[in-house]
């Protein structure tokens, strides 16, 4: 392997991890905040890049790649909201909460996926990119698309993380995470931070959604192969913390990145649940946390 | 002494032999091959859903890779027909032991997990698995499938003639074979295990329950008829595609459990008929169709999270209260008169209280009260007897519990304790202007006249029981305090067969006979929530507080049994009034029954006679009945 | 004079099972009310119940003169199965108890484990900001000046004696008008007990009216205006300090001697 290719599959991992990064954290907070996991994330990626598409396309409002992509954000940040009222919180008391809301976000994607179908019909779609053509840094050689991809991706991921760990709202967020009732007892209003979570949490998926739309094709079920993916990355990384999820989406990103090239692309899939398996037997708590909220 | 009425854990076999009986002869009616095609679909999916009842609901197990050892069946049994030449038969067999084994590999990173985590590592399986199929292509024929599978045929008879007759009854059996296993192991002592360590994980492990070993077991009983499901599908739609791998199977199996009931094994079975032809009726909608069904089991899981078994289990205690109420709104008013002439002629009065309307009898006049409290499932004319016998001297009070005999039925939360009935029957000292009456409580009655007397709201002049152990400490003393027979169990049970209803009336009361026969036909009128109420709410009652009124010794109090009670542990009740300070008597009637002022009258009338008399001089003697009587407000 | 706090006939418990019955209580202004009664008797389902943690079925919460509580009885639950909690509306709201300055610090509570002392500190304000009341930062050092070296350390690493001296601070720092104490000394070593008995003295001196509840008679007479003896679900009696006996004649009371 020469070098020009290792720098191009650690680019593409790069480019995979940022993606993964995105995904993991709406995943990775609303499990360790309202306790439970959000089978409509995929739906919600698929969401965001349609209502981007939507906004943003010539075809469409033709508002503009930007102006389509904060729309979208700032729509799927209310849907967020209104899915966990109509999902999640009915069961806010109920002693099987985790496996209710198994099925209504599953449920819930199945209803989402199938609405984006019947309005925007099964046809692939993409997003026309910001920007075109390719940067070319001594070796790097990069589309535009994925370095604007990569640099957002950074500046959101540091602007959750500041605000999740020096911000009163985030930490309250993070308190009712780790303990509801005494978030009560403290004068926080819960439904409220549960709210927000959710929303926020879809917010960032769709802006997920936004950047693998205008990289790859949409269909209504782009979002089952990135959840799958997300998947992986929360339990490799655990949850413990906001940033356990980035490493791990980065790690993951490299290692799919490496396996595609050297294992292929068929196989690529199983080594990494293999690896998440084998990660789970040894160290069930992920890979750089500590197990904090076991259901 | 012991005696030990024969009783039913459930009452489930009839309607499951009948329902049984009508699959069988449902494709005489049914002959249109489309729904007998729904009808075998509905079996297979029952069996899948009621197999991962097993895990998901008894066990606590989220196993996601459900589907996948359906889909490894379903793989099992393509690979070994099409590539082995093997009798579809033998593959369906394979497909079962196939699944097992894949459950069992699936244990393995299970055994250390819990909640979501099981979920996820599940999931993560099923994909590993379904990656590794389709990446098999020269086998598995990749995402396309195993297409053009052998059919089942005995003796040349091939499964699909006759509009699939074959398949609707090999699917039956199949159905049928699942469910007596995943029965008869629910009830076994590993389903008590499996259900233990959901329940009570650290208590369970502590009894020597080991969780690896049951789980693992868990996760292989419920993969084999799963597995065999898997097998049989391929052969009946002659196609292994690896879409059953996907969230998509999964959802439908998932929501068909939970939709039906989780933890019942009945609910998932019964579901997945509903779901099934439910989303047949739909299909002409196209994507709605997803959206529709979605939104159903969103609506259904949110608003109604017991499902269809829970909602068949409330539809069912609502006929029965439905019938127990217009059983005694009927007899309340066409058998009144044979009622009143039964008590010797008191009169009988229906009165409001808190829980409802209350009959009761009343002998009036001037006289010394005394209130007779009867027993669970009883009613107020147990005490026939003595009404007729006693009522020159005494003023005779009885009334029927809130429940039983004509009185209303009550709420089940709040009406049926012995706190409530306490309360009533202050209800009742009060409406009829019952001065410092003797109560004379029986069984349930009797502890219903100890937390009267430890309330001490309403003044009495004493307080007899029967039938009955005081006890301080619930629930060990009441462990010690009755023989532990399955009488104890028929006590607490809701629902009565005609055998068992036969049999707690003659061992509480008398057999039938033409004297008893009123209370035989009275006891199907109890609200079977009245028994099964007032057992899970005796820890609300102040056990220590009876126990000190009654050490006090303030309150002349006897217990009078019969010698040959048969549910009462009468060495408990000897240590109880041979213990230091206690100065109340024990009197064992001869030839006493349970009921021995039913059984035994004149013997128990003497001894109970006695007590009255001396109660009420006591208490004449502590305050004049004259003086207080024309002091206190009249009601 | 009005009672700060007035429960009256207050009945709850968790559906479907009630807990305590027509439950009467008063706190005075400037007053320490003690608790006291055996385990599993249903306190500290009460003081949720006050704190709108859960649902009162009936009866009344008020605190200063304001109704915390929806008036009237509970919705009647006629299905096992329904999901009420969509059905039925909430009839208290924590947040708007904490924000009038009912503060409850909690039995044991764990607070967030993955929080630091300094970040717990910080959101613990809110219910003070929430209801206008002003709130001393440097108020939980003084209290306990030992936190002050442990600002840094997450809750999860304190000890059982520093959780619940940051339990208590945060309650502080909410800036209570009336201050509930869920057993403070539940399983702590006597020299910790001491530590924090000082504190509780402490915070009485500075006049802040308490809940008291706690398993040791003895402190309990030290600081209370009034001793409500609680068993079976209801306050069976309230003693005036003066009044109160020792804890072996206390517990002879309530439980009798065995049989």
């Amino acid at each position: 392997m020469d070098l020009p290719t290792l720098i191009s599959i650690l680019q593409s991992g790069l480019a995979l991890g940022v993606l993964y990064a995105l995904m993991a954290f709406g995943l990775a907070i609303v499990w360790t905040t309202l306790g439970i996991f959000n089978f409509a994330h995929g739906a919600f990626i698929a969401a965001g890049a349609y209502l981007a598409w939507q906004f943003g396309n010539a075809a469409a409002f033709g508002l503009g790649y930007w102006a389509g992509a904060v729309l979208a954000v700032a729509a799927m940040f209310v849907i967020g909201a209104v899915v966990q009222l109509l999902l999640v919180r009915p069961f806010e008391r109920h002693r099987d909460i985790v496996l209710l809301t198994v099925i209504t976000t599953l449920a819930g994607a199945t209803i989402i996926t199938n609405l984006l179908n019947v309005i925007w019909g099964p046809r692939m779609k993409q997003i026309e990119p910001a920007l075109d053509g390719e940067i070319v840094f001594g070796l790097v050689h990069m589309r535009s698309q994925e370095a604007v991809m990569i640099a957002v991706v950074a500046v959101t991921l540091f602007a959750l993380g500041w605000f999740l760990l020096r911000t009163p709202l985030g930490r309250s967020m993070r308190a009712v995470a780790q303990n509801r009732e005494a978030a009560q007892l403290m004068g926080l209003d819960v439904r409220l931070l549960y709210a927000l979570t959710f929303g926020l949490a879809a917010a960032v998926a769709g802006l997920a959604g936004v950047f693998i739309g205008s990289i790859r094709f949409m269909s209504p079920t782009m979002g089952d192969d990135p959840l799958q993916k997300a998947l992986v990355v929360v339990i490799l990384g655990g949850v413990a913390r906001f940033t356990s999820s980035v490493y791990a989406a980065f790690a993951v990103g490299i290692i799919e990145a490496f396996s595609t090239y050297f294992v292929g692309l068929y196989w690529t899939p199983a080594v990494l649940f293999g690896l998440m398996i084998l990660v789970l037997i040894v160290k069930p708590e992920g890979l750089f946390g500590r197990r904090q909220r076991s259901v | 002494m012991r005696y030990d009425p024969p009783f039913h854990r459930t009452n489930g076999l009839r309607p499951a032999v009948a329902i049984l009986a009508i699959l069988i002869g449902l494709p005489f009616v049914v002959v249109d091959p489309y729904t007998r095609h729904l009808l075998v679909l509905s079996f297979i999916f029952a069996t899948v859903a009621a197999s991962w009842d097993l895990s998901l609901g008894f066990g606590g197990l989220f196993n996601f890779a459900h589907g996948a050892l359906f889909a490894v069946g379903l793989y099992t049994f393509a690979l070994t027909v099409k590539f082995l030449g093997l009798s579809p038969w033998l593959a369906i067999a394979l497909g079962g032991i196939a699944a097992m084994a894949a459950a069992a590999l699936i244990a393995l990173p299970v055994l250390r997990l819990d909640g979501i985590y099981v979920i996820l590592v599940t999931i993560a399986v099923a994909q590993l698995l379904y990656q590794v199929t389709v990446s098999q292509s020269k086998w598995t024929g990749g995402t396309s499938g195993i297409v053009s599978l052998p059919a089942l045929r005995i003796a040349g008879y091939s499964f699909i003639r006759d509009g699939k007759i074959g398949y609707y009854y090999a699917a039956l059996l199949l159905l049928v074979m699942a469910t007596a296993f995943l029965y008869l192991l629910i009830r076994s002592s590993l389903g008590r295990a499996i259900v233990g360590l959901r329940d009570h994980k650290y208590f369970a492990i502590a009894r020597g329950v080991s969780e690896a070993r049951t789980r693992l077991l868990t996760l292989v009983a419920s993969a084999l008829f799963t597995g065999m499901a898997g097998a049989f599908y391929g052969s009946y739609v002659r196609v292994a595609s690896p879409d059953v791998f996907g969230l998509g199977f999964l959802t439908l199996i998932l929501s068909i459990l939970l939709v039906g009931g989780v933890a019942t094994l009945w609910g998932p079975i019964a579901s997945a008929f509903v779901m099934t032809f439910l989303s047949e009726a739909i299909v002409s909608l196209g994507p709605w169709r997803e959206i529709i069904m979605g939104v159903v089991i969103v609506l259904v899981v949110s608003f109604y999270p017991g499902g269809l078994w829970a909602a068949i289990q409330e539809l069912r205690e609502r006929l029965d209260v439905l019938r127990t109420g217009v059983m005694a709104a009927w007899r309340r008013r066409t058998e009144r008169a044979a009622r009143i002439a039964r008590m010797g002629g008191a009169e009988e009065v229906m009165m409001q209280t808190p829980h409802g309307a209350i009959a009761v009898s009343d002998t009036g006049g001037n006289k010394p009260p005394i209130l007779f409290l009867h027993g669970n499932s009883a009613c107020k004319e147990a005490f026939a007897k003595q009404f007729a016998a006693l009522r020159d001297e005494f003023r005779l009070v009885a009334f029927d519990l809130p429940g039983h005999g004509v009185s209303d039925n009550g709420d089940p939360e709040t009406s049926y304790n012995v706190i409530a009935y306490a309360e009533v029957a202050e209800a009742v000292i009060a409406a009829r202007g019952l001065h410092r009456p003797v109560v004379f409580g029986w069984s349930l009655g009797g502890y219903v006249g100890l937390e009267l007397a430890a309330r001490a709201r309403a003044p009495l002049a004493g307080l007899a029981i029967c039938g009955t152990s005081p006890l301080a400490v619930v629930p060990d003393d009441f462990a010690a305090g009755y023989d532990a027979s399955s009488h104890l169990i028929l006590a607490s049970k809701q629902y009565f067969t005609r055998a068992e209803a036969a049999a707690y009336a003659g061992s509480a009361t008398a057999p039938r006979s033409a004297e008893s026969l009123y209370l035989h036909h009275n006891l199907p009128r109890t609200d079977g929530r009245a028994r099964a109420y007032m057992m899970t709410k005796l820890p609300v009652v102040n056990w220590p507080r009876q126990m000190r009124m009654l050490r006090e010794g303030k309150l002349p109090f006897a217990i009078i049994d019969g010698a040959d009670d048969p549910f009462l542990n009468h060495n408990y009740l000897l240590e109880l009034c041979r213990s230091a300070g206690w100065s109340h008597p024990l009197i064992n009637i001869p030839k006493g029954k349970h009921a021995p002022f039913f059984n035994t009258p004149e013997a128990f009338d003497t001894v109970f006679v006695a007590f009255c008399r001396r109660a009420l001089a006591a208490a004449e003697e502590r305050e004049p009945a004259a003086a207080t009587r024309s002091a206190r407000p009249q009601p | 004079m009005s009672a700060l706090l007035k429960v009256e006939r207050l009945s709850g418990g968790y559906e479907p099972v009630q807990i305590f019955k027509d439950v009467d209580l008063e706190v005075e202004h400037g007053a320490c009310a003690g608790l006291f009664g055996p385990n599993g008797h249903g306190k500290t389902t009460l003081l949720r119940t006050i704190s709108g943690l859960i649902d009162p079925w009936s009866g009344n919460i008020l605190f200063d003169g304001v109704q915390l509580n929806t008036p009237g009885e509970r919705r009647t639950r006629r299905s096992r199965n329904l999901n009420y909690d969509i059905l039925v509306r909430r009839r208290m709201d924590p947040k708007k108890v904490a924000r009038a300055g009912l503060i409850h610090v909690a039995q044991g509570s764990p607070l967030f484990p993955e929080l630091t002392v300094a970040e717990t500190l910080s959101i613990a304000p809110a219910a003070a900001r929430g209801g206008g009341r002003p709130s001393d930062p440097e108020l939980p050092f003084t209290l306990f000046p030992q936190l002050k070296e442990r600002r840094q350390s997450k809750a999860r690493f304190l000890s059982g004696g520093e959780r619940q001296m940051l339990a208590i601070a945060c309650g502080m720092l909410a800036a209570p008008r009336l201050l509930i104490l869920d057993e403070p000394t539940l399983g702590l070593s006597p020299k910790l007990r001491l530590e924090l008995a000082d504190a509780v003295h402490a915070i009485r001196g500075a006049g802040v009216p308490i809940i008291l509840v706690d398993q040791d008679v003895g402190f309990l007479r030290d600081l209370v205006d009034k001793l409500h003896v609680f068993d079976h679900g209801s306050i069976s009696r309230v003693l005036p300090r003066a009044d109160i006996p020792d804890h072996e004649t206390l517990m002879a009371d309530l439980f009798g001697k065995a049989h």
